[in-house]
């Protein structure tokens, strides 16, 4: 009888272990591209995209067909790419798969997805801050589909009750630069008793290295060097100095707080919120009774250079694939201005081309309308770098060290100390 | 002895198989790979162009910067949290022993935080610990102590982790504890109340010494838990601030999955891996010595 129960077991164990094994992920069919992308089927994304899908497969004239694959990621990035790395190993990518803008570099460098730039025929539609994204060594890898952009969220009624003229605030065409910044601070703190913004900063996450590089670049800074080899001599520099004395001085002059109450913003505690797109729907649908407007990225006063934050999930084709026309074609058709139209309005996400803007620009909030204008005019993709893990990581620990203004009064010493730590990364 | 013939040992190694099966595929296949690719300089993307690189992922590990001050944060972990929640376990132990009314309850409340998930149990007491508004700073300030920044500050962040780890833990050792306390004869006791000992006297005269056996497999257990820290810092500090939660797994997780380098992460597994088991080798000797 046991040997019976141990026999039946084994039996088991090996059903298992076989139907694991045989996975098969590019179909059969030549003419059916797989796509694997990391959101779930029932967020606005994932619908949006089947119903882009379902277009192609009915309209393309070349009978070709597509399969999409939801693989939801986690809240940390894991899940999809996980599942990426996986199929690395046993081979067995899909034709097409979405990335985040950060792994463009890393996914190119290392053979995994080809130059797609001859099948996009909406190219010179997309925005700079998109080609820039998706192109490492003057090649076109990926393609993002939508953007994404930070603001300066202001509570309108706590500004006037301050005693500011909300006509003469800043605007993308006229922005304002650091120094008008801490002056509007300073006054929301005096009249407040608290800080008068949050930053963000209470976590150290891929927001510090997003939201905060702009400040550098508009100093006219940098993280690497142009071919991106060395960060010493470049992330030590004056205007890093300068830019980072600006950042520890909003913590250390109290205007910004590295321990914000949660929800600060929204709730009408903090007058003032640095935050991106996502606040927008979130305002709408929780915080219908906060009247609020949104105000471009201060500027380096040197430079009076508005640059500002972008970076977006994209579409790009498998190196391993043996159906490139075909993986081209969808790629291409989930470009055009119609798909990406779509894309952007049913997930409410900035839109990625020219004409995408023309498209939607009546449809939405005024305060989507400043993001929008000020993407279209500043963004500023994050650094295309194979290192990009690291040098982000090291970034963020860069800004988050620099809010203890207590322990790291010299800034220098902490800046050269970063940069040779990203130089090891860069070797 | 009996001679145990071949009959018998087949069944019993069929009964071993799936313990060995899963052993090996989980635990010593991956350790003997990770070995292999210690020596490597495997990158998650390229898994097929690996180049032997000799023993260069350990000399970058020993200058490291980040490394090391991982090592140094656990150590001072866990010469912190071993007295702190071994003790508590203890305490609570000998609490909840006595046959008394609502005992069940008490011993259920304090073996609760063991079952929840440690990311529950973090990101509860990231709300409690909150600077600005958190349950804990709104008492202090009640009993008139400043509000403290606990997390956010570099010299407090790793106390709070082992304040949140030992209150975690020690439910579990607590119960294990009291299977020791239970086991101690009572006439023992009766003999010592003859004798005219003290409730103290009892205490450090019999109960301490006859809970030595389970005091030492807790000792072990929980030290080589307490060294392999990783989820309370990666929920409640990202490793910050200024790297003073950085942990050896927490550290050897980003390097290998963050920044794909396989190979980098896997000399520092193996690297740690040594100290562990050199530490519990000393340990077990120790304490082989004593008996």
């Amino acid at each position: 009888m046991k040997k019976l129960i141990l026999l039946v077991f084994c039996m088991c164990l090996a059903v298992v272990v076989t139907a694991c094994s045989n996975e098969q992920t590019s179909s059969e069919n030549a003419n059916e591209v797989s796509m694997w992308v990391h959101t779930s089927n029932e967020t606005a994304e994932g619908k949006a995209m089947q119903s882009l899908i379902d277009q192609f497969n009915e309209e393309n004239e070349d009978g070709y067909t597509a399969k999409i694959e939801f693989i939801p990621r986690s809240g940390s990035g894991g899940g999809y790419e996980d599942k990426i790395n996986a199929a690395l190993t046993t081979d067995s990518l899909p034709d097409v798969l979405t990335l985040d803008g950060p792994n463009t570099a890393a996914y190119a460098e290392a053979g995994m997805i080809a130059p797609i730039g001859d099948y996009i025929s909406n190219k010179d539609d997309l925005l700079p801050s998109i080609i820039q994204q998706g192109t490492y060594n003057d090649q076109l890898y990926a393609v993002g589909y939508s953007e994404s952009g930070v603001g300066i969220f202001y509570n309108k009624q706590m500004l006037e009750e301050a005693g500011i003229d909300l006509a003469t605030l800043p605007t993308v065409e006229e922005p304002w630069n650091w120094n008008e910044f801490e002056d509007l601070s300073e006054t929301l703190v005096k009249e407040y008793n608290q800080p008068a913004i949050d930053m963000g900063l209470k976590d150290q996450s891929e927001w510090l290295m997003y939201a905060f590089t702009p400040f550098l670049w508009s100093q006219g800074g940098n993280i690497v060097s142009e071919d991106g080899t060395k960060a010493t001599g470049v992330f030590n520099d004056e205007n890093s100095v300068k830019t980072m004395s600006f950042i520890q001085g909003l913590v250390e002059k109290g205007y910004t707080t590295k321990t914000p109450v949660e929800k600060g913003f929204q709730t009408g505690k903090y007058p003032m919120m640095m935050t991106g797109s996502w606040t927008i729907a979130e305002m709408n649908s929780s915080y219908p009774d906060i009247e609020y407007g949104v105000m471009p990225y201060p500027t380096s006063p040197e430079t009076n250079e508005l640059v500002s934050p972008s970076g977006s999930w994209q579409y790009a084709m498998s190196a391993t694939t043996d159906k490139e026309e075909a993986a081209g074609a969808l790629i291409d058709f989930l470009t055009t201005t119609e798909a990406l139209t779509k894309i952007s309005l049913e997930n409410s996400v900035l839109p990625a081309a020219t004409s995408v803007i023309e498209e939607i620009r009546e449809e939405v909030s005024p305060q989507m309308q400043v993001l929008i204008n000020q993407n279209a005019k500043s963004a500023h993709a994050r650094p295309v770098l194979p290192q990009y893990p690291k040098v982000s990581r090291t970034f963020q620990e860069t800004i988050s060290d620099l809010t203890y203004f207590e322990e790291n009064q010299d800034i220098q010493k902490l800046l050269d100390d970063k940069a040779s730590q990203i130089d090891k990364a860069l070797q | 002895m009996k001679k145990f013939n071949s009959s018998m040992n087949l069944p019993a190694y069929l009964f071993l198989s799936p313990a060995l099966v899963l052993m090996g595929l989980f635990l010593i296949i991956p350790a003997l790979m990770a070995i292999y690719y210690a020596f490597t300089d495997y990158y998650l993307l390229t898994p097929d162009n690996k180049q032997f690189v000799g023993l260069a992922n350990f000399i970058e590990i020993f200058n490291d910067p980040i490394f090391l001050e991982s090592l140094k944060n656990i150590v001072l972990f866990v010469v912190c949290v071993i007295p702190i929640q071994i003790g508590a376990a203890l305490g609570l132990a000998l609490l909840i022993n006595k046959n008394r009314k609502g005992n069940i309850f008490f011993k259920i409340a304090y073996f609760a935080p063991v079952v929840l998930s440690l990311v529950v149990i973090s990101v509860l007491w990231l709300y409690l610990l909150n600077p600005s508004e958190g349950l804990i700073n709104v008492l202090l300030e009640k009993v008139g102590i400043d509000p403290q920044p606990f997390l956010s500050s570099p010299k407090q962040a790793l106390y709070t982790i082992v304040f949140v780890s030992a209150w975690q833990g020690a439910g579990y050792q607590m119960l294990i504890f009291l299977a020791g306390l239970q086991n101690i004869p009572g006439s023992v006791y009766e003999a010592s109340k003859i004798d005219g000992a003290n409730k103290w006297q009892n205490f450090i005269h019999i109960t301490l010494p006859l809970l030595r056996p389970t005091t030492l497999l807790i000792m072990i257990t929980t030290f080589i838990a307490a060294f392999k820290l990783i989820i309370q810092p990666m929920v409640m500090t990202q490793g910050g601030p200024m790297n003073s939660t950085m942990t050896p797994v927490y550290y050897i997780y980003q390097s290998g999955f963050s920044d794909r380098l396989i190979g980098y992460s896997s000399a520092m597994t193996v690297v740690f891996g040594v100290v562990i088991g050199l530490i519990t080798i000393v340990q077990n000797k120790l304490s082989k010595g004593d008996d």
